[in-house]
């Protein structure tokens, strides 16, 4: 039985301790080098071992191999520190996905372009509508029936939904607001208004998460859509004097003013006041 | 039944100006329970309803002996709940491990190892052991259905709803279905569908939903004998008879009063069900 190449063979107490795992690292290697070699060795080392924990390592090992590699945005979020499972819950957020940040791209493209079209401060207009908008839209599409595929079976689950609401909104306005600010980069450069969207990204995306409570999300972020909208424009056109064509010129909207920004900051912590108070709001779906 | 599991009384919900539930009074304890009703009966609306996604208009819950409109009783449910939707979507993008691993996730599977052997076998179950590894959108529509099927399994729920699971699967994929669905006594299994051969094979109770209303509750046997006396066979059509088709082999198959030169047949729970339904009933199974 015994291979005729080694001539010692391990002490059973060395054995024992072996399939108890209790022996150090360089003991352990020069044993199961032995082991590979001789089959006595093997034989009696087999009754010693703990089936159990042979199970045990045997599962892991399968578990590891069967694993499978994660998705490329799933790998980038744990090098970035995420932890594995928060990593799969946003790579589950449709608006997270390239083709969604795809049109973000596009669309703030666009608004440098015609920043670039124009003169003076009016000229950043369009980027500076558009740049809170877009976490809003993302935001409001991320957590709606119909855009979801797994809404229903997300809610059906113990996870509490405003917590997966929580952590898909802050990663989809964080990324938002990444690639706004790359994008500003390409504005004119007209002082410290090019980065007044800022603030109205941040206000415009927790109170549409409020209005949220209240009503359906993608209805929420039509009305918050509304009020700026409108609200930006009417106030230029009425300092134009009459409602005429944008005239190149300052920019006149309180919103990016001082304290504009400093009443936005306020109108922000309001409305995360009323997420936190109505959270429960998310957790089951009411039509009426 | 010993046990009620799934309770509602006087449930009611309704969509702008369509009625969905019209009062439904429902009680269910364990076994297959199967939901039977035509296209717009409301069963997907009652279904998300017990499945804690939806809140009524009006009327009470109780599932497992709790309150889901009470937040705490609501998350104690969903602890011990495993859904199937109707049209559930699936990440084209994530392999079907990755799938079920995403929802094993929601369901507060926090250890990774355990969570894993969990996706394992529950994929196995579904016959889908082989496939864990291809991605959602290369995977055939009776596959994607059966990665849907294998995430409302997961850690083994004790109230299984699920919205006409069988659609989309072929013959053998049925029957496998209905080794999987009917393994534990204690759990609760609601199943919707608009097939009778389903609830013929599957369930121990059925309930016919019509217009949002629950026409009959009882066993599948007390389905089929609804229509004892009234079935008939005949060489004929009978142009009188309301309910009437042709069978395979040759012969005429009437429900309802007897035609001429016909002989009295055993029901089957099909007939039951047209007996109840009428018409409207009649022209979606032969659809």
């Amino acid at each position: 039985m015994s291979d005729p190449a080694t001539t010692w063979h391990a002490e059973p107490d060395l054995l024992d301790r072996y399939a108890r795992g209790d022996i150090d690292h360089a003991r352990a290697c020069s044993l199961e080098a032995h082991l590979l070699e001789c089959a006595r060795c093997r034989l009696a080392l087999a009754p010693a071992v703990d089936t159990g924990r042979l199970e045990d390592s045997w599962d892991g090992l399968v578990a590891a191999l069967d694993a499978p590699r994660p998705g490329r945005m799933e790998r980038l979020l744990v090098r970035l520190g995420v932890r594995e499972h928060t990593a799969r819950l946003l790579a589950a957020t449709p608006t997270l996905r390239l083709s969604w940040l795809a049109g973000v791209v596009l669309a703030l493209g666009f608004a440098v372009a015609a920043a670039h079209g124009g003169r003076g401060e009016r000229s950043l207009l369009l980027f500076l509508l558009l740049a809170p908008l877009l976490p809003v839209a993302g935001v409001a599409a991320s957590f709606t029936r119909g855009v979801d595929p797994t809404y229903d079976v997300a809610l059906a689950a113990p996870m509490p939904a405003f917590h997966l609401l929580l952590i898909r909104s802050t990663a989809v306005l964080g990324t938002t607001m990444v690639v706004a600010a790359v994008a500003a980069l390409g504005l004119p450069d007209l002082g410290w208004i090019v980065a007044a969207w800022l603030v109205p990204a941040v206000a415009l995306t927790v109170v549409s998460l409020a209005l949220a409570t209240f009503q359906a999300p993608v209805t929420a972020a039509a009305t918050v859509a509304a009020v700026w909208v409108g609200g930006v424009l009417g106030s230029e056109a009425l300092s134009d004097g009459g409602l005429r064509a944008f005239r190149p010129g300052p920019i006149s909207s309180a919103a990016f003013t001082a304290g504009g920004q400093l009443a936005l900051v306020a109108v922000t912590i309001l409305a995360l006041l009323v997420v936190t108070s109505r959270h429960d709001r998310f957790e089951i779906e009411r039509t009426v | 039944m010993s046990q009620i599991t799934v309770e509602t009384a006087g449930l009611r919900k309704a969509y702008r100006s369509t009625t969905a539930l019209d009062g439904v009074d429902l009680r269910v304890g364990p076994g297959i329970t199967g939901l039977l009703g035509p296209n717009g009966a409301g069963k997907t609306t009652l279904l998300r309803i017990l499945a804690t996604v939806l809140a009524p208009d009006g009327g009470t819950v109780r599932l497992l002996g709790r309150d889901p409109a009470d937040a705490d009783d609501r998350l104690a449910v969903r602890r011990r709940l495993g859904y199937l939707p109707q049209e559930p979507g699936l990440h084209p993008n994530f392999t079907a491990f990755e799938f079920v691993d995403y929802v094993a996730i929601l369901k507060e599977m926090t250890d990774r190892r355990a969570r894993h052997g969990e996706v394992r076998r529950v994929l196995e179950l579904v016959g889908l052991g082989d496939q864990a590894k291809r991605k959602i959108k290369a995977l055939s529509g009776g596959m994607r259905r059966r990665v849907a099927l294998a995430q409302a399994l997961l850690g083994e729920p004790d109230l299984l709803l699920l919205d006409e699971p069988t659609a989309g699967l072929d013959p053998e994929q049925r029957l496998r279905f209905r080794e999987f669905v009917s393994t534990s006594p204690d759990q609760t299994v609601v199943l919707s569908t608009h097939q009778t051969e389903d609830v013929a094979a599957l369930c121990n109770a059925v309930v016919v939903l019509d217009q949002g209303r629950v026409r009959f509750s009882g066993t599948a046997r007390e389905l089929s004998e609804l229509a004892r006396g009234r079935v008939w066979l005949a060489e004929a059509r009978d142009p009188a008879a309301s309910l009437s088709w042709r069978t395979g082999d040759g012969g005429h198959r009437h429900i309802g009063d007897a035609p001429a030169d016909a002989r009295l047949v055993e029901p089957t729970l099909e007939d039951g069900y047209l007996l109840l339904l009428g018409r409207r009933a009649a022209d979606e199974l032969a659809a």
